[in-house]
């Protein structure tokens, strides 16, 4: 197919201006909830999907791409003036670009954080259009047993690279997993787990789970220690521009950021938390400031951030094209899909091209929107982070129950949801990750049924998901990923020496 | 108010232990619902109870190893965070705000979103620390009536009226 043709096409749809003005509404929305502190991009689309349920298709998925870029630019600024990321791909970036602030040097961090993001976003929208199409080509022949082997690398590598302890993050995954199993079993028709509760027949919905977890789960938090920590914003003083010098250091950590992000993101490898890790690291060994980190090195902020965008753009290849959400924020996104009974694949591109095309056009306009939004505009959202956290909080939980009951007017489902808060606040307190769980509850029916529909194929027989090439690299991809943080403590201890650290930790913190 | 007191040797060890302990129960709850799914008939090789009694072993397994990581071969570092958060951990406020959110969700349909949310926010607000009544209440008001018509007339998805039927 003609990728430029499309992609002309799409913009066609795109400039329209209704798609337009969703498309600023989208970014405007995604900015401001995106800003607010402790609420990162998958909650921002979480809350605001009721939005779009009376809309049509193509305009709907505009105002959400904005809506999904929007929350990223905005955590940006949170984690830069407030030292709280809003979800764990931000936690590098609060490292160097805090320092920054507090040295009076966020002006230059928010520039470099929003210039960078643009950059990566625009390269990275340039490599989906490109890349993607390529991907579905190929994901025609994808056959169930290779599905459930990416579906289990997935698992594994969000459990197993993020997060400090692999124990925690396995018992997460596991209370995923069991959520996804509730409901009716579509292949027998029996139901499972729903303990008498008609509304848990069609399964678990995402949009609970996700706005129980991060929502309530937060606020909980917060509340359970509002009377003990206490926050700073750093003022902003002089402007938000970058020196000459700061230009000339930023550029390469732009460039090796989005070069890292994208193909990491958009292997089914688990998000955006690695490759910020990563792109703080190599920026850290390759710089010439050494003295300079710890203390506010703008490299550690162009790069991850750079990184960031662009590995939650890749996020978007295996998305739209097999369907497989790696990370919660594209959990929520394959949610907005289904809404509108599409089902993200192969076929995407040939059953819904327009709305494809539309959807990557409006990504690049989004972006342009979005360094407008976040250069000249950005005192406005800063006033946003002086709301006091009493207000916030109690605004957020106001939301949080908004977007759950106007799924069905139904006071269970909002009840189920706050359940699901408690288990998230417990998680919080003692570190659990809570991606784990959101990738268990999407991806364990489409896990369950390609493994089931694999064995119907091979009559039974279970070497399927070994004898095929493709199934089998697969599954020992997912091995590595699995052994993978555990290896540099080994070769030492092999060499006979005491290891520094038992295993390698690429994500820490929150990943709401 | 909660002040860093002395933590003693065993602090934090409760929370996690009874964090392993839940865990544990789940897994058995699940693996015994598991035998309550019925067989489908038919001839496929994997039924419809192979993933739950798949998962209701794994976690059992996990949760029991993180039952031994919390008393025979302690992790450190999480009975550290765990006495840490302890410490700062103000009980009636999570509980308050818990019994709030309780009774918003029950509340929502009888009195309607307008009322239920004008109720809803202050009270919490004041949970969290505020301690300006008067504006959390004209906040609320704001937020709920522009919520509701935006809702029910520029996105026509329904939010319940309540005692405010016919007058909004």
């Amino acid at each position: 197919m003609d990728v430029l043709g499309n992609l002309l096409a799409g913009f066609a749809t795109a400039l329209s201006p209704t798609n337009l003005l969703l498309a600023a509404i989208g970014v405007t929305l995604g900015t401001l909830v995106g800003v607010l502190p402790g609420i990162g991009p998958a909650l921002t689309v979480a809350l605001l999907l009721p939005l779009t349920y009376n809309f049509d298709p193509v305009g709907a998925f505009i105002m959400f791409a904005g809506i999904y870029y929007g929350g990223m630019y905005g955590g940006s600024t949170t984690s830069i003036l407030l030292n709280t990321p809003g979800e764990s791909a931000s936690v590098a970036t609060t490292l160097e670009g805090f320092q920054m602030a507090k040295s009076g040097r966020g002006g230059a961090a928010l520039a470099t954080a929003a210039i960078g993001s643009f950059i990566a976003g625009t390269i990275s929208t340039l490599l989906i259009t490109f890349v993607a199409p390529v991907v579905a080509d190929v994901a025609l022949l994808f056959q169930p047993a290779d599905y459930f082997a990416l579906t289990v690398l997935a698992f594994v590598s969000v459990t197993a690279l993020v997060g400090r302890s692999l124990l925690r993050g396995l018992i997460s995954l596991f209370i995923g997993l069991f959520m996804g199993l509730m409901g009716i079993d579509v292949l027998s028709g029996q139901t499972r787990f729903t303990f008498g509760l008609p509304q848990l027949l069609d399964g678990i919905d995402i949009v609970v789970v996700a706005v129980g977890l991060f929502a309530v789960g937060e606020a909980l938090y917060v509340a359970s220690r509002l009377r003990h920590d206490r926050e700073e914003i750093v003022p902003i003083r002089g402007s938000i521009w970058m020196t000459r010098e700061e230009w000339r250091r930023s550029w390469r950590p732009w460039l090796r950021g989005t070069l890292i992000g994208f193909p990491l993101g958009a292997l089914p490898a688990g998000g955006a938390e690695i490759p910020t890790f990563l792109s703080y690291s190599l920026e850290k060994r390759l710089s010439k400031h050494k003295a300079e980190w710890g203390r506010g090195a703008i490299e550690g902020v162009a790069g991850p951030e750079a990184a960031n965008n662009a590995a939650f753009s890749g996020v978007l290849v295996p998305l739209l094209t097999l369907g497989l959400p790696t990370s919660a924020t594209a959990a929520i996104l394959l949610v907005a899909f289904q809404i509108y009974n599409l089902q993200p694949g192969p076929l995407l591109f040939t059953n819904a091209s327009d709305l494809v095309w539309g959807l990557i056009a409006s990504l690049y306009i989004g972006n342009v929107m979005l360094l407008i939004l976040n250069l000249p505009l950005i005192r406005i959202w800063i006033k946003i982070l002086a709301i006091p956290r009493s207000l916030l909080y109690a605004g957020i939980l106001v939301f949080a129950t908004l977007g759950v009951y106007s799924i069905a007017n139904d006071m269970i489902d909002v009840l189920v949801m706050y359940a699901i808060g408690v288990v998230g606040f417990f998680m919080r307190r003692y570190d659990f990750p809570v991606g784990p769980t959101v990738l268990g509850v999407i991806l364990m029916p489409l896990a369950e049924a390609q493994f089931r529909r694999a064995l119907s194929i091979s009559q039974g027989n279970l070497a399927v998901f070994v004898t095929r090439p493709l199934s089998l690299t697969i599954l020992l991809a997912a091995l590595a990923a699995l052994v993978l943080p555990y290896l540099p403590a080994l070769i030492a201890r092999l060499r006979g020496q005491h290891p520094q650290q038992g295993r390698l930790v690429f994500g820490e913190g929150k990943e709401d | 108010m909660s002040a860093d007191h002395d933590q003693s040797p065993g602090a934090g060890r409760l929370g996690p232990r009874l964090v392993a302990v839940v865990l544990l129960a789940l897994g058995l709850l699940i693996f015994v619902q598991t035998f309550s799914i019925r067989q489908g008939g038919g001839y496929s090789a994997i039924g419809p109870r192979f993933f739950p009694l798949l998962v209701a072993i794994g976690l059992l397994l996990l949760s029991g190893l993180f039952l031994a990581r919390t008393t025979i071969r302690p992790d450190e570092d999480l009975m550290q965070q765990s006495a840490d958060e302890e410490a700062a951990t103000h009980w009636p406020t999570v509980g308050l705000v818990a019994l709030a959110l309780v009774v918003y969700a029950v509340a929502l349909g009888p009195l309607g979103y307008i009322l239920a949310t004008v109720l809803f926010f202050p009270v919490v607000a004041r949970f969290l620390g505020s301690t300006r009544p008067v504006r959390d209440i004209i906040i609320a008001l704001v937020i709920s009536v522009v919520i509701y018509e935006g809702f029910t007339r520029a996105l026509g998805v329904r939010l319940p009226a309540g005692l405010l039927q016919g007058i909004v």
